[in-house]
């Protein structure tokens, strides 16, 4: 195996190229994975957030908070549930924003949401009038102690805090009390205005399954998920990861053939040296060994370039263009799937390996 | 040709893979192609494919039909600009719908998300926002009658169809069927404005008086769509003219998938011809010997070069077809809600783009065997010594 | 004690057709371990399946074969494999050395691919190098050494493990009659001073006179 690396060192010409296309597709593994999880984390933040083993929309809502109403007699049924600790309401509005210092058509995305039980991360329910903005919204132009202005009503809303990763459908959350929301909904949505004490979902602590328990104690009226079913609900968010996750899949295959090509050719170039190498002692697995090590390491080189090229395509990226999400934990596992990837190319190259005869070491040219 | 040919065939494992390589790369690009085509289609077709040439959004909308509202003082400011032709109003709305007869893709009792696009249609339907142009049957003529996406025939949206909105009775007959007019990758229905207005008022009866999102504005003659977006825009800042195609794809999203793909369309398009481009350097130095030997037989070097692009177009137009023979059964599916179309001329433009790429990333090695001299064939010296 | 005997040895290959080769009918051949013999013949006399099967690279159809003691007749391929790292030595005709490594680590190739010797190694390999004249050339690699120091690299490796019986293929076969002489020169002075046994291959006229003594080999049989 130092042979191998040997020669991996004294001769990288040859592996730099190969090295090249490998480190373009494990910069394409790592940016489709970053996008994947860029496009999710937008979407689904909010959700996320809620520390709570359950939320609630109407049945007929299809997990759309647009689409959902909860009456204060069908909560009241909701908070008798056995298993149910505390509820909350959840109430959204997704409007533009007119913040100071921006032009009048430059309005920054944003979904203000009503709440009473805080998410993760956000601290209680602020005064009237008040608000948490995500990070995400300081792109826009958004700061501290800021009053902006909600939708076509202007309404103004006070920026007293930030928070981070609450962001839903893409927007940036905004999180406020319930009567800010309200009001907020009435005065720019006249058609979507809902009524004292209702909300469009409930968030609610309690026991582990006390989503189907309220289901079923409502006999059906309320649709009930998990936070996971939930975010998993939300449109688009499933079909993204299956698709995504399949072009990924067949992107993999590529690395594997592209692999076992290169290295299929270096070996028929060096059968002769194999030959001599077998002749004096060395075994089909020690010289098997050698290629699986070169093939790990020109994988591994350019893993680690692509994952530089990554991160630095991640700061470059402004935001609000391409979704781009870099993990940690996306990084790590794509450099894993390629270092499967290139074990898996070299065993088209065994064969080969065990067949050099060391015979043919000794009289190539008479 | 005849050497290039049996060459070929005579290490077939190698080349095989190398076309299984580019055949894997070119279906994931001309599957993806499909993917954003599709998927921009489904988010705005309805926009694209409606025939009102300008659309006039509130500003605060962001360029979001749902986000958008239309007051009675900013109606009238868009009515008295110059220019401006007929105007229609265009309420949006998304609501639950539950087919009478599930299709052959769903269930009994299957609910799905379903945008309606309230446009106001006059007697015969074709008011400004219907639909451009219809597969089936014909434009809805009164209330509670809508022309659905076509793709969502198979959920059970065909025509002769009834949607019942949920909550409430409302209840939408289905006349006719129209190609990529789907909004937000969800059936879409395109009926009367009043039709909306009252499943607006029935979903959510605490609900004010609906307002429009949108208007559709025809220009009158003699003024360009573009002419008309400058007048009404110049009204006031609150509100934001766009022309169709505009409007289509600066609904906030579009840029962002078209962004996204232009990255991995690159880096695809990339791997490509530096693989070719790889491989054949790394032959070349392997056959060393028989060019050189070849060479000394009195081979021109111009036959030697033409047999290696010879094999670089087999490989590379020999992993387009298979490719492509792997996108047609795919290209057909339906992936989540969003209908994916073979897409004939990115094969086209794709197909040149890769075999000109090929060709180039060849060169390298078509330098190597012009640098063959043949003398070196009498002391036992290759290329690479 | 000898180094080679080789008794009765068949080697027949099977062709695809069902037909059959005979490559070497009956050797009886015996090397004492400090003798060198020249194996003389035109090509296709099977002097390279006899070198081979010596060398514990092939193995026989018929009869035995011990070398050093070691009866490698019925050795599994891994045990042949041992056998090559411990008892044999190589000098081939071309591909010699390994063309990345210099010509000290082309010595220590054979100890990288056996029982790791390491430091003991390394000393030994120094040593050959100065025995050689190559102690100036020691980081030098292949492509920079001419065609005598590289069979003298090729001859120091085969001497690292210390062996029974050194076989060389051709090795003046591209080397000028001066060059030529010269190699010979070295091989028998080495081979004589560790009182190591040698199989030379050739079909070159001029150098047996290098060996103690000639053995002939047309078609597969020995000569007396």
């Amino acid at each position: 195996m130092r042979l191998a690396l040997r020669e991996l060192v004294r001769r990288p010409g040859r592996f730099v190229t190969a090295s090249v296309v490998l480190t373009l597709i494990a910069l394409l593994l790592m940016f489709l994975g970053g996008l994947l999880d860029g496009l999710i984390r937008s979407q689904t933040g909010a959700l996320r957030a809620q520390d709570a083993q359950a939320i609630v929309y109407s049945d007929t809502a299809q997990a759309s908070f647009v689409r959902s109403r909860i009456e204060p007699g069908l909560r009241a049924e909701v908070e008798a549930v056995e298993g149910v600790r505390e509820v909350g309401g959840l109430g959204l509005v997704q409007l533009g924003a007119r913040v100071p210092g921006r032009g009048p058509r430059d309005l920054a995305d944003v979904a203000l949401f009503g709440y009473e039980l805080a998410p993760d991360g956000v601290p209680p329910v602020p005064g009237p009038g008040e608000a948490y903005a995500d990070e995400v919204l300081k792109a826009d132009g958004i700061e501290l102690g800021m009053t902006i202005e909600l939708g076509p009503a202007r309404s103004p809303v006070r920026i007293v805090g930030f928070v981070s990763d609450t962001s839903f459908n893409g927007q940036g959350g905004v999180w406020a009390a319930p009567a800010t929301w309200r009001d907020v909904l009435s005065a720019n949505r006249p058609d979507a205005r809902l009524g004292d004490g209702v909300f469009q979902a409930l968030v609610v602590i309690g026991d582990e399954h006390v989503a189907d328990a309220i289901d079923t104690a409502t006999a059906g009226r309320t649709d009930s998920y998990t936070i996971d079913d939930a975010v998993e609900a939300i449109p688009g968010v499933t079909e993204q990861r299956a698709t995504f996750n399949q072009i990924i899949g067949v992107t993999l295959g590529v690395a594997v053939v592209v692999i076992a090509l290169f290295f299929a050719l270096i070996t028929v170039e060096r059968l002769a040296l194999y030959g001599v190498l077998k002749a004096l002692g060395a075994r089909s697995a020690t010289i098997f060994a050698g290629l699986v090590a070169q093939a790990v390491s020109v994988t591994a080189a350019a893993a680690l370039i692509a994952a530089s090229a990554a991160v630095a395509l991640d700061a470059a990226i402004p935001p609000g263009s391409v979704p781009l999400d870099v993990t940690v934990s996306r990084v790590v596992t794509s450099i894993v799937l390629l270092l499967l990837a290139a074990v898996a190319g070299c065993a088209f190259s065994l064969r080969r390996v065990l067949r050099v005869d060391p015979a043919s070491a000794i009289g190539t040219n008479s | 040709m005849f050497l290039a040919i049996k060459e070929m065939r005579r290490a077939r494992l190698r080349f095989g893979m190398l076309i299984g390589a580019i055949s894997l790369l070119v279906f994931l690009i001309f599957f993806q192609q499909s993917i954003q085509n599709g998927l921009i289609t489904s988010f705005i077709g309805a926009i694209r494919n409606q025939n009102s040439p300008v659309l006039v959004y509130s500003t605060d909308g962001q360029r979001v039909l749902q986000g958008s509202v239309i007051t009675p003082d900013r109606e009238a400011l868009v009515r008295g600009a110059d220019g401006v032709g007929e105007v229609g109003r265009i309420g949006q709305g998304t609501f639950t719908g539950l087919p009478d007869t599930p299709g052959p893709d769903a269930t009994a009792g299957e609910t799905f998300d379903t945008t309606l696009i309230g446009y106001e249609a006059g007697p015969d339907g074709t008011g400004l926002g219907a639909p451009s142009t219809l597969s089936q049957g014909r434009l809805p003529r009164s209330d509670f009658e809508a022309v659905a996406s076509a793709v969502d025939e198979r959920l059970g949206f065909g025509v002769g169809a009834v949607i019942r909105l949920l909550p409430g009775d409302v209840e939408i007959t289905v006349v006719g069927l129209a190609r990529d007019i789907q909004l937000n990758v969800t059936p879409t229905l395109f009926t009367t404005y009043d039709t909306y207005r009252t499943a607006v008022r029935a979903v959510n009866p605490d609900a004010g008086e609906p307002l429009p999102n949108v208007l559709a504005v025809d220009p009158a003659p003699g003024w360009t769509a573009d002419a008309v977006v400058e007048t009404i825009n110049g009204r006031s800042p609150d509100l934001d003219a766009l022309t169709r195609t505009d409007a289509a794809t600066e609904t906030p999203g579009v840029a962002q998938v078209q962004q996204s793909f232009a990255i991995v369309f690159l880096l695809y398009g990339l791997v490509v011809p530096l693989v070719t481009g790889l491989f054949f350097l790394i032959v070349t130095f392997q056959k060393a010997e028989s060019l050189t030997l070849l060479r000394a037989i009195g081979a021109p070097a111009r036959r030697l070069v033409s047999s290696l692009l010879v094999q670089v177009v087999v490989i590379v137009c020999a992993g387009i077809a298979i490719g492509t023979a792997l996108y047609l059964p795919v290209s057909q599916q339906n992936l989540g809600g969003i209908a994916l179309r073979f897409e004939a001329r990115a094969v086209v433009v794709w197909t040149v783009l890769l075999l000109v790429l090929g060709v180039i990333s060849s060169l390298i090695a078509v330098r190597r065997v012009l640098r063959i001299d043949p003398i070196l064939a009498t002391t036992g010296a290759g290329v690479g010594s | 004690m000898s180094a080679l005997h080789m008794s009765d040895v068949r080697k027949v290959y099977r062709m695809g057709d069902g037909s059959e080769v005979v490559a070497l009918d009956h050797a009886t051949l015996s090397v004492d371990h400090d003798e060198i013999v020249a194996l003389v013949g035109p090509s296709g006399s099977g002097k390279t399946t006899l070198c081979s099967i010596a060398g514990g690279i092939l193995s026989v159809t018929e009869g035995r074969v011990v070398v050093g003691g070691e009866d490698i007749t019925e050795h599994s391929s891994p045990a042949l494999t041992r056998f090559r790292q411990s008892k044999v030595g190589f000098v081939f005709q071309s591909v010699n050395l390994v063309p990345f490594l210099n010509a000290r680590e082309n010595l220590l190739v054979v100890d990288e691919l056996g029982p790791r010797r390491r430091s003991a190694a390394r000393q030994r390999a120094d040593q050959l190098l100065e025995e050689l004249g190559l102690t100036d050339r020691a980081k030098n690699l292949p492509s920079e050494l001419s065609g005598g120091q590289r069979q003298r690299v090729a001859i120091g490796r085969a001497l690292m493990n210390d062996p029974d019986l050194v076989l060389f293929d051709e090795p003046t076969s591209s080397l000028d009659t001066a060059l030529g002489e010269q190699v010979m020169e070295l091989i028998r002075s080495e081979m004589k001073q560790r009182d190591i046994a040698a199989v030379v291959v050739t079909h070159d006229d001029r150098i047996t006179r290098f060996c103690d003594r000639t053995v002939e080999i047309v078609d597969g049989h020995l000569a007396a």
